[in-house]
């Protein structure tokens, strides 16, 4: 039969080579290049998170200057962020739904390819400002009207502004494709509430993702228009608003900050109940609180802007709002006190993690009301008593629920164990080397330093506890190399069993790593413990599980076929915004190719015709 | 081998009591360095604002330190009562606990709310300048990139209009009310010693007030505060600073009589001021406060961001009573001066005066000679000798 593009060919179980990952469509490759992409912007943003700490050692420095200081904050916090939180979060969305729910691979396949090279292309794009030597310098937060003419004389804000559009396609195409996953190719017998709470965490992050995405959209869209053809939306001497901006950057920037700790709070409560041999405590009230932080998170976004001026007023509901969204929070800690409560705890290392990120989160939870508090703010907003905070919650916090998450589903994997020593000495160095860099910035915040300062005049009395924190930035650094190492070494690691933590999700009774079809049946779920049951039942019917569900020939699963028009279409996307920045002609032809990416696509046959 | 070989072959600095002193002497170096109130502190208030703040945050932070405690404590306990112990049998698969879930969800509600609400009381009372403790003196501060400008519309009670820079001179025990305004960018005004900040925004007019308590001031009047912008405003943001001098109010009436232009007495500082008409004058004012259109046309010349445009500078009017210079962050001495003048890049980066002057067109040092240089700084610091 005749088509208007010939079809790739079937993938077959274990195919390597480069090609076989630019054209995969499977959600655990997908999944990897994620995770992997993630790792590279991590070390980049942490060696940029480096130069920041050796800038600010001492005082009265000037190793970098301003200029290149306010380059490197703006870029550690844009890329943590949006090109490693968030795409990790994504990769364990890609390797771990798909296999928790018993499905054989997300929704839609494709977009799901798609919105990984978008992702890749629109970091490139913003990453290209470095080579042109016109970086973004105005915080990720990127606060108008400094971002306008005549304050920001070169590209970096357009690369900036331009870049994160790309990447917001790509969280959005995301989050549909993960919601459109999980209500609909769950097993039977998964019900929402069997889900595994790390399901039910992703499909709130994409819901937040899908809502939150377009309104800094409608910001960087106007900021770009501003910038470049001649509007003024926040130019204050042409009757534009500077406070518009940061009433979109922030409604979009709070629901973000759930976006970023929801899954690795997902991943926490999966890691518990393996290592405590219980299941999760009050299950209902942890996906409950959830869905009430999901909410409220959209009720919060002025505390933010505490100190702009809005009125004791307003200042007062984003008081309460923000004080009470702690209450949920709680909740989840004190169910994760319950779940190991009476356990049999074993400590591992994603359990090391997972309780380190109970220990940290708990300090972040704690100190960020102390700033939900609009008068004692005032003191606190802007100075490093938050960037102590903000880390807590986004390092403490959030890295460390994706190394246990990394730790945790590594076997699963890749069929190997990373060495446990290895693991613990990682955890031990980056858990102390977190608390030296960012415990003493909370005193140095209420001591009157401010953030975004490239340099302090000694009589500040700033400098040991500076020095202290760029110290404790060496051991982090060292800490990563433990894991960075830790991932090279496994290669020659021992295989592992199918099951190695005994644990209960469903993605557990399959091999490791999992044949690209996942899943040869479609199991049926039993319960929120799934493999528990299973593993129970068939101990005391007297033959203990041991072994996988069995594989089968590849070839007899309908399986979608690999397809190279979503890197295609992700090219046009890129060049699109590629051209913005240097000629229309890119945009064009950017356009022209991403038009002909989305027909090829359409007219692509769903998966091989029979026979080949 | 025994343990006791081990301990002998062991570094010295890994013996556990060794280490245990380390431990603890690292932990003491940590707190003094913690505890230390600096100069430009929130740990030690000097008026009410300032004050009340600081007493909302303790009570925050020790409630904060009782919860820290209460649960770390409880997930450290468990995780050392429950550790698996080997051939330990399955543990009691436990649900939940509605009771218990009800009571952790009610309970900080609870103490959320107090806090809240307590907190709000606190907000409503700090919005507005007392009235009954004396007149309140109104300044507007203006946010440029980069430095505080302060005008004084009425300094003295009879109407005496000051423009000054970097310095915001106020007598003591009488509420300030502060008018923020900006031309450029967002700044943010923080004293900490009197107060939390407040955003310096274009196209809105913020207020706050501030005092200074003799109460709580324990140095000898005239004192001196720090304050820095607390936004980011582009590459000399770190240095734009400012001080606050505490003045009594006699001291205070006294400056306000003395504010007036550098009255060019010696020759060489007439030669100063006709360098400085050519020079300077263009961004500067030094002959009392601002023309409302002179500034006008300086911040719409400096909107069109050209090379060579004019900026709004700050007023240099009373420069000989103040402090510093450059936006805080030099002490006010002829040989700082001199430095500041001859190349102002090495000292601020970015300023306008080096990025716009003429002067410094040829990338280096000013095209001034020495002796022009010591003219404009006797016409400025009004010297006689």
């Amino acid at each position: 039969m005749a088509t208007i593009t010939e079809v790739l060919p079937r993938p077959t179980y274990g195919a390597t080579g480069l090609w076989s990952w630019i054209t995969t469509v499977d959600h655990k490759r997908i999944g990897v290049l994620y995770g992997s992409t993630a790792l590279v912007f991590m070390l980049l943003s942490g060696i940029e998170a480096g130069l920041i700490r050796m800038q600010l050692a001492t005082p009265d420095s000037d190793i970098l200057g301003p200029s290149r200081y306010n380059q490197m904050f703006t870029m550690h916090a844009t890329v943590m962020i949006f090109m490693v939180i968030m795409p990790m979060g994504v990769a364990f969305f890609n390797f771990v739904v798909p296999l928790a729910i018993g499905a054989r691979d997300v929704a839609f396949p494709r977009l799901n390819a798609l919105s990984y090279w978008i992702f890749l292309f629109g970091a490139i794009l913003m990453h290209f400002s470095f080579i042109v030597n016109q970086v973004p310098d105005a915080g990720w937060f990127s606060y108008a009207n400094l971002t306008e003419q005549p304050f920001s004389k070169n590209m970096g804000l357009d690369f900036w502004a331009l870049g994160l559009l790309v990447l917001g396609t790509s969280s959005v195409a995301g989050g549909l494709n993960f919601v459109v996953t999980i209500i609909n190719l769950r097993a039977p017998g998964m019900s929402l509430m069997r889900m595994p709470v790390f399901v039910w965490m992703t499909l709130l992050t994409s819901i937040l993702l899908i809502l939150a995405m377009p309104v800094i959209t409608v910001g960087l869209i106007e900021l770009v228009m501003d910038r470049n053809f001649g509007t003024h939306f926040f130019v204050p001497s042409e009757g534009g608003d500077p406070i518009l901006w940061q009433h979109l950057f922030w409604v979009f920037g709070h629901p973000e900050v759930y976006i970023l700790i929801l899954p690795p709070m997902g991943i926490v409560s999966e890691i518990l109940p393996t290592f405590s041999k219980k299941p999760l405590f009050g299950y209902p009230f942890v996906i409950f609180s959830g869905i009430v932080i999901a909410i409220m998170g959209w009720a919060v976004w002025s505390h933010h802007m505490f100190t702009v001026g809005l009125g004791p007023i307003a200042n007062s509901v984003f008081t309460i709002t923000t004080m009470l969204i702690a209450v949920p929070t709680g909740v989840k800690i004190f169910n994760w006190l319950g779940t190991l409560w009476k356990g049999s705890i074993e400590l591992t290392t994603p359990m090391l993690y997972a309780l380190g990120f109970i220990f940290l989160f708990i300090i972040g939870g704690l100190s960020g009301v102390s700033h939900a508090v609009s008068p004692s703010d005032f003191q606190q907003q802007d100075t490093y008593y938050i960037v102590a905070h903000l880390h807590y919650v986004l390092f403490g916090g959030s890295i460390m629920g994706i190394f246990a998450g990394i730790y945790y589903w590594w076997p699963k994997l890749t069929g190997r164990m990373l060495n446990e020593t290895l693991g613990k000495l990682n955890f031990w160095l980056i858990f102390i080397g977190m608390n030296v860099t960012f415990f003493p910035m909370h005193f140095v915040g209420m001591n009157g330093m401010p953030r975004r300062i490239y340099t302090y005049s000694s009589e500040f009395g700033w400098g040991d506890l500076n020095l202290l924190a760029s110290f404790g930035y060496l051991i982090l650094f060292v800490g990563f190399l433990v894991f960075l190492f830790n991932l090279w070494q496994n290669r020659t690691a021992r295989r592992v069993s199918h099951d190695p933590w005994d644990a209960p999700g469903v993605e557990w009774t399959i091999a490791s790593p999992p044949p690209s079809y996942n899943f040869a049946e479609v199991p049926h779920i039993r319960g929120r413990d799934h493999y528990w049951i299973v593993k129970d039942e068939a101990r005391e019917a007297g033959n203990p599980i041991t072994e996988p569900e069995p594989m089968v020939d590849p070839s007899t699963i309908h399986m979608p076929s690999p397809s190279y028009w979503p890197i295609v279409t992700a090219m046009g996307v890129g060049l699109i915004a590629g051209g913005l920045l240097s000629h229309y002609g890119v945009s064009f032809l950017g356009g022209l190719i991403a038009f002909i990416g989305v027909i090829g696509w359409s007219n692509e046959p769903a998966a091989a015709e029979e026979g080949h | 081998m025994s343990s006791g070989d081990h301990e002998r072959f062991a570094p010295r600095w890994y013996r556990p009591r060794r280490l245990a002193v380390f431990g603890v002497i690292a932990v003491l170096f940590l707190l003094t360095a913690a505890c230390s109130q600096g100069i430009q502190s929130t740990w030690d208030p000097i008026g009410p604002v300032a004050q009340k703040q600081l007493q909302l945050f303790e009570v925050l932070v020790w409630t904060m330190v009782i919860v820290f405690v209460l649960v770390e404590g409880a997930l450290i306990y468990i995780v050392i009562r429950y550790r698996r112990r080997p051939g330990q049998p399955r543990p009691p698969q436990i649900h939940g606990h509605t009771a218990l879930e009800v009571t952790w969800t009610i309970v900080p509600t609870v103490l959320i709310l107090g806090l809240g609400i307590w907190s709000v009381f606190t907000l409503f009372e700090l919005d507005q300048p007392p009235t009954d403790q004396g007149e309140i003196l109104e300044v507007t501060v203006t946010g440029h990139q980069w430095y505080f400008e302060f005008e004084y519309a009425d300094a003295d009670g009879n109407g005496k209009l000051i423009s000054t820079a970097n310095d915001l001179r106020i007598p003591v025990d009488r509420p300030i009310s502060l008018i923020l305004e900006s031309d450029d960018v967002l700044h943010s005004f923080w004293v900490p010693k009197l107060g939390g900040k407040v955003d310096v925004v274009p196209t809105r007019q913020n207020t706050m007030w501030l005092m200074a308590d003799s109460d709580l001031i324990e140095q000898q009047l005239p004192a001196t505060y720090y304050g820095q912008c607390a936004e980011l405003c582009g590459i000399a943001h770190a240095q734009m600073r400012f001080r606050v001098t505490v003045m009594s109010e006699e001291d205070y009436q006294g400056w306000v009589r003395e504010y007036s232009p550098p009255p060019a007495l010696t020759p060489r500082a007439q030669q100063g001021q006709t360098l400085f008409a050519i020079h300077c004058s263009l961004c500067h004012t030094v002959n009392g406060p601002e023309i409302e259109t002179v500034a006008q046309t300086r911040l719409n010349s400096f909107l069109t961001g050209q090379d060579n445009a004019a900026v709004p500078g700050p007023n240099l009017t009373d420069l000989r009573t103040r402090g510093t210079l450059a936006a805080g962050i030099i002490d006010l001495s002829v040989e700082n001066l001199r430095a500041w003048l001859k190349n102002p890049k090495d000292i601020k980066p970015g300023n306008l005066m080096y990025e716009n002057a003429v002067l410094y067109d040829g990338g280096g040092d000013a095209a001034l000679s020495d002796g022009e240089i010591d003219a404009i700084i006797d016409y400025l610091l009004n010297l006689t000798q």
